[in-house]
């Protein structure tokens, strides 16, 4: 090694100057990271470039700083970037774009490599005097791309790559193999079918040609300088926190949610309020920011009325008197931008809004975010479209912020285009899974391998397994087993689930594919698969009949006590005898005559009869065990706050024959209850053994305060409601229920599962012992266990579950496991993705309602009119909830004029002049025509039309025509009615879409449907059956929408359930 | 402006060593005349200075006088041109005096003090050039000055700082690394015993990381000790050459101190 000095001007904390000398260690062992290296480089450990390409690319700093988006397409291969380059990155464009170049680095899809060129001692070359950065980083980066070139002594020629022509000219004649081009010349020369990469970068050259030309005049205050502000925010002058953006008045309001207690001196104990644009200063919903507050006299108060066309969902909030901490946004400490989706305006908005229609405004899909100016030559081909752009800067001269184009979507108001949308809003993607990942796959047919019959607990032969899910399930999780044990004294309880693990190796493509999506994606009409069709529904689905590879819990129990005696984890071979539905179970276990398994149809009388006894004991023991562990969790005070579901009938092909709401069986809870003790027992085992770095699920207790609107609905029906723990809680909403109206209880349980907060996965070193708790299901420990075809924390909790029992043999791990700090990370990660799958959910079930009532005339089709049960009251209106198709919405008893809705004697209402008096439990109208009072809980029939906008998702819009209910109630159960609707609902819009779609592959003459590939790349589209049915259930549950966080599980559970136990 | 890496994604540290190396250390012997001992050490960029004095009898109050072993006396000071900023107080601050104390305590635990009772051995160091890991570099240039001095000792005494980033240890920090808010550990080592002469740790570290920042501070140290071994074999070999040499005209007088080689009043 031999030490050099290196020689900075950094800038001080008091702000002036300091020179610093740093040492500047040079050695020869840098590694190449090259396939073809010949001078025995330590390439071993890291990603090496392949030996099989043309050339190697080596990019110049200014490139991976402003281009590094080019640089991430995949079919983009041989990159070498430097370490000159990788700095220049971390520190001119911050954490977050330094990081996404790491992970870029680490990620290995991607063919390229980080080369050390500064330690390495003859790539290095010091900054001269008087030198400029830029160019210095360049000198640096063309030596490195010579030593590349030497260093393979010439095996593979070298491109350099550089947006500055000075140093085309200087350099491309050194060195002979050595090239230097301009980044446009090389994606044209090179990748000149790689069309994408090199609109990317005209439209992110052009962005930065239009950033230089700004205007002068200053618009916003400027942000202050990051020092300033971090030692702002330690003393307490400034809060730090994250924009939240009201979605319903996206220009005025913004909220701060302050982090940590870190302000201890100003008593903040809610967000502060911004108001207007000045002074949010140019910050993003999202971004985290620092905020000044303002004196306490300019604190203002939040607006509590209903906006137009927007329903406001917040519960318990402050009038709008009560001012509110108020402050402004003094500076940005991280920008949080993602991808956002825009579309273009007409094109004589576009003529209107500057001379040069090269540059042009577009509204972003989100309300939440400030219109976005981006410079584009294709605005006139783009009407009307839907596009995806980035944010690049907002520079304190410009009105709006700067973007530039990536990607069309399609056109706006098409199903597909809004799908995608929706993807994209919530970042969710999901591509097709590629080759290399399908390659991975095992090969089918599949037959047991002799290695693992030796390695596994064979229980094909002992033990009758057998499964209960849904009818036409495909992706079987988890099978069941119990027996009594020889002699009398005990039962054996066994629950086996799935062994993804052992399919989805650590590391493989596939396992990161996963690990990317986190969850199977559950939209209204379609699904994406977390993991490849081969693996979820065959070689890792649990089927009837066949030997497949488990992971096994298995109790010891005492036959009278039921208390465990022993527990065995492990991995087993199993064989399920049955293949059950839960309608068949119950009956099988009712002992109703008829009811057989199919399996047993081709055996003799004999021994059918003795085949069928002894699966009808075993669903006895079930039930039994299932129910003293049910009753043990209920002394604790476990919640139930499920909703009604629905199944579909199905004839012969498979067709949706009829709805009907699932007869809340006995066999549901048995199941669900087993699964809950699994993914228990499982939480305490790998808590044990890695008591710093398991990963678990905890539900944390909500805040008494959330309750409010809970207790006083239920107290304006005569309810009382306890909150103060969870038992109480779940006695007093077992109690109020009204023999009327079975809604009313529903209603309250949805209150209270929006009062909670979600349930969500961490790692158990993060937070201390006594945080563990599931809330909802009253259990101190618990983890998700048993769905590991669609869930990846089950997946890691079964290699933790791996782990523990290879350390309890003393085996040594040979791959250390991922620690506190990863295993946090991947914790929050998966939450995130949670969040983003439910919001997806809940968006493009709002979506296919508003196409459903699209096409419908209001005025005069009898389906836009139904009944609705008022569930809060607002200043200028109510919020209700509609049965019949599950919709919440708002209704609004004042209009823009001012007038308000007054009622007749047959309960008609029409619009007059008239004022509004709100209380807390009810609102009146009073008119010439009379007063009128709505009270909570009371059935309005209102009528549902669309409010279509041309940026935004369209929206329902709901107005009462009359105070008393609809048509006595239609329908004769509430859950029907919703299950009903809702399936209607999507077939029609499935079937309207694709017609539109066929009808315009005609008119082009045959294009192929794009259907077709997407089928072929395993991603479940439309008319696959176990889809639609899961859909159903699913489209059930989604009307309790954003809560039911505290659900406990039945069976399979209900995939897409937002916020799973 | 990214807060520094102070560990890259390949196992490179910001002045580009791996987490185990050590910065490049040189040291001379013998710097000084009138002293009794001296020496002069860089590790990387940080250069230091020591100077022994005595065994003498102890000066000031006598009631410091301590009948079973010597009383060792340290004093630590730093030069005004020793930072990028210009110090306002060489010594006498807080920190310095701390630092003394420390100095005071290693050398205490290293010393054979008990030969010299009723005496004084004042150990002075300054030093030159700050960057990082000043309690070591005093400690190895002390160490040498006293072998300089001739005291005998019951080994050398080598001292490293070690600090934690992203679960690995990282050897001998430098200005950078130990501003950079990670945990930063002291440890002086009687590398033949392994005996710890000295430990400090200011910062928060998780126990379970305790042990494995500890071992390799202590490898750190070990490396040290040899190259401080080195220097002092190189040095005793320049001046046995030198005595040779010059023996002749020295044989006359008799003043020479055993103690002091007399090659060192020619450098």
């Amino acid at each position: 090694m031999i030490k050099t000095d290196k020689i900075l001007h950094l800038k001080s904390s008091r702000g002036g100057k300091v020179r610093v000398v740093r040492e500047h260690y040079l050695r020869e062992d840098i590694p190449c990271f090259s396939a073809l290296c010949l001078a025995g480089c330590a390439n071993a450990d890291g990603k090496v470039l392949s030996a099989d390409l043309t050339h190697y690319v080596v990019p110049d700093a200014a490139v991976v700083r402003d281009f590094l988006e080019v640089l991430e397409f995949r079919e983009l291969r041989g990159i070498v970037f430097t370490q000159t380059a990788c700095q220049s990155v971390q520190h001119s464009r911050g954490r977050r774009q330094y990081n996404r170049l790491r992970s870029l680095l680490k990620d290995p899809r991607h063919d390229c490599v980080l080369f050390c060129n500064e330690f390495q001692r003859y790539a290095y070359c010091p900054r001269e005097k008087g030198e400029a950065q830029d160019k210095w980083q360049t000198r640096c980066v063309y030596r490195a791309a010579v030593w590349y070139f030497d260093h393979l002594v010439g095996l593979k020629p070298v491109v350099m790559i550089t947006e500055d022509p000075a140093a085309v000219t200087e350099y491309s004649s050194l060195n002979a193999g050595v090239y230097v081009i301009s980044t446009q010349e090389y994606l044209q020369s090179f990748w000149p079918e790689l069309q994408a990469a090199q609109e990317l970068h005209g439209s992110i050259a052009q962005a930065l040609q239009e950033r230089e030309s700004e205007g002068q005049e200053r618009q916003y205050t400027e942000h202050l300088p990051a020092e300033v502000l971090e030692a702002g925010i330690k003393s307490g002058r400034y809060v730090q926190g994250t924009l939240n953006v009201n979605k319903h008045r996206a220009q005025l309001e913004a909220f701060v949610r302050v982090e940590g207690s870190t302000n201890k001196g100003t008593e903040l104990n809610s967000d502060v309020l911004v108001c207007g644009a000045k002074l949010r200063n140019r910050a993003v919903h999202g971004d985290t920011v620092a905020v000044e507050l303002l004196p306490r006299r300019e604190w203002r108060g939040r607006n509590t009325a209903l906006t137009e066309g927007e329903a406001e969902e917040r519960a318990g909030e402050e009038p709008q008197s009560q001012p509110m901490p108020t402050g402004r946004v003094v500076g940005i400490l991280q920008r949080n931008w993602r991808d956002y989706v825009v579309t273009f305006p007409p094109r004589d908005e576009v003529q209107s809004q500057s001379h040069n229609s090269q540059r042009i405004l577009v509204t972003p899909w989100d309300y939440r975010l400030p219109r976005i100016r981006i410079s584009t030559q294709q605005a006139d081909a783009l009407q009307g479209h839907r596009a995806i752009v980035r944010l690049d800067s907002w520079e304190s001269t410009s009105l709006y912020p700067n973007g530039h184009f990536v990607r069309v979507l399609g056109k706006a108001g098409e199903l597909e285009t809004e799908i995608q949308t929706i993807l994209t809003e919530n970042s969710i993607h999901v591509a097709p899974f590629s080759e290399a990942q399908l390659r991975e796959m095992p090969v089918n047919p599949w037959q047991v391998e002799s290695g693992e019959v030796e390695v596994r607990r064979d229980l094909r032969d002992t033990h009758l397994v057998f499964s209960i899910d849904p009818q036409g399930c495909e992706d079987v999780d988890d099978t069941l087993s119990v027996r009594t044990l020889p002699g009398g004294a005990g039962l054996e309880l066994g629950v086996h689930i799935a062994d993804v693990t052992h399919f989805v190796r650590e590391g493989t493509l596939t396992d990161l594919e996963a690990r990317a999506r986190a969850t199977t994606y559950y939209l209204a009409d379609r699904r994406y698969d977390m993991l490849p069709a081969v693996l979820s529904a065959d070689l890792c689905s649990l089927l009837g009949g066949v030997d497949r590879y488990a992971m096994s819990v298995l109790w010891q129990l005492d036959a009278q006590t039921l208390a465990v005696k022993k527990v065995w984890f492990g991995r087993t071979l199993i064989c399920s005898s049955y293949q059950l539905h839960y309608e068949l179970a119950q009956s099988l276990l009712n002992g109703q005559e008829g009811a057989e398994p199919a399996e047993l149809a081709e055996l003799g009388p004999a021994e059918r009869g003795q085949r069928l006894a002894d699966l009808r004991e075993a669903l006895r023991l079930l039930t039994h065990v299932a129910r003293q562990l049910r009753a043990r969790r209920d002394e604790g005070g476990a919640l139930e706050l499920e909703g009604v579901e629905v199944r579909a009938q199905l004839d012969a092909d498979g067709n949706i024959t009829a709805l009907v709401p699932r007869q809340p069986l006995e066999v549901h809870e048995t199941v669900a209850e087993c699964m809950i003790y699994a993914n228990h027992w499982v939480a305490r085992k790998i808590q044990e053994a890695f008591p710093h770095q398991a990963l678990l699920r905890h539900h944390p207790a909500p805040r008494q305060e959330f309750f409010c609107q809970l207790t006083d609905s239920a107290k304006a029906l005569g309810f009382s409601i306890d909150t103060r723990s969870n038992k109480v809680l779940a006695d007093s909403l077992d109690r109020a229920l009204d023999p009327e109206d079975p809604l009313v209880n529903r209603l309250l349980r949805m209150m209270a599962t929006q009062a909670m907060s979600n349930a969500l996965y961490f790692s158990t070193g993060a937070l201390p012992l006594d945080q563990y708790e599931h809330y909802g299901l009253a259990l101190d420990r618990y983890t998700h266990f048993t769905s590991p075809i669609r869930r990846y924390a089950d997946v890691i909790v079964h290699r933790l579950l791996t782990a523990a029992i290879e350390k309890e043999k003393g085996v040594e791990a040979n791959k250390a496991l991922a620690n506190n700090k990863e295993l946090e990370a991947l914790a929050h990660h998966i939450n995130d993705k949670n969040r983003a799958a439910q919001h997806a959910q809940k968006q493009s079930t709002e979506l296919f309602q508003c196409l459903y009532f699209k096409d419908k005339d209001p005025q005069v089709d009898e389906r836009c009119v139904a009944d609705a049960v008022v569930y809060a009251i607002r200043a200028n209106g109510m919020l209700v909830f509609i049965p019949q198709y599950g919709v919440k919405g708002a209704v609004y008893l004042k209009n823009r004029e001012g007038q308000v809705v007054s009622v007749r004697q047959d309960g008609s209402c029409e619009w007059e002049s008239g004022s509004l008096q709100r209380y807390p439990d009810r609102i009146s109208t009073s008119t010439t025509a009379g007063t009128h009072t709505f009270c909570l809980f009371h059935h309005i029939t209102v009528r549902i039309s669309v409010q279509s906008s041309r940026c935004h998702a369209d929206r329902l819009w709901l107005e009462v025509i009359s105070s008393r209910p609809h048509r006595a109630a239609p329908v004769p159960g509430a859950g029907q009615g919703a299950g009903h609707g809702r399936a209607e609902l999507v077939q029609e819009v499935v079937r309207w879409a694709e017609e539109a779609s066929q009808r315009e592959a005609e008119g082009r003459g045959a294009a192929p449907k794009l259907s077709r590939e997407e089928r072929e790349f395993r991603q479940s589209r439309g008319p696959n059956l176990y889809t639609l049915l899961q859909e159903i259930r699913e489209l059930a549950l989604a009307d309790l929408s954003s809560c039911q966080s505290a659900m406990p599980q039945p069976g399979p559970p209900p995939p897409a359930c937002p916020t799973s136990a | 402006m990214a807060g520094l890496e102070l560990l890259s994604d390949q196992g490179y540290r910001v002045d580009g060593r791996k987490p185990s190396e050590l910065r490049k250390v040189q040291a001379r012997m013998g710097v000084f005349a009138q002293a009794d001992g001296s020496a002069y050490i860089e590790q990387g960029n940080t250069k230091a200075l020591a100077v022994v004095y005595g065994p003498h009898e102890v000066r000031g109050s006598r009631s410091r006088t301590l009948h079973d072993r010597a009383v060792i006396n340290c004093q630590y000071s730093m030069a005004t041109f020793s930072t990028a900023e210009r110090k306002r107080r060489p010594h006498g601050d807080r920190k310095s005096s701390e630092m003394s104390l420390h100095l005071k305590q290693t050398f205490e635990a290293a010393v054979l003090t008990q030969l010299y009772p009723r005496s004084q051995i004042d150990i002075y160091v300054k030093i030159l050039q700050s960057d990082g890991g000043n309690y070591s570099a005093c400690v190895n240039a002390a160490t040498l000055a006293v072998i300089d001095a001739g005291i005998p000792m019951r080994d050398y005494v080598c001292a490293c700082s070690a600090g934690f980033v992203e679960d690995t240890p990282l050897a001998d920090l430098c200005h950078a690394e130990e501003s950079g808010g990670g945990t930063s550990l002291a440890l002086a080592l009687l590398p033949r015993g392994g005996q710890i002469a000295l430990l400090q740790m200011d910062a928060r570290l998780h126990q379970d990381h305790l042990d494995t920042l500890i071992e390799a501070a202590m490898t750190a140290c070990k490396g040290l000790s040899d190259v401080l071994d080195s220097v002092v074999r190189q040095h005793l070999q320049e001046v046995s050459v030198l005595t040779r040499d010059l023996g002749v005209c020295f044989s006359a007088s008799p003043c020479i101190s055993v103690r002091k080689p007399p090659a060192l009043y020619l450098l």
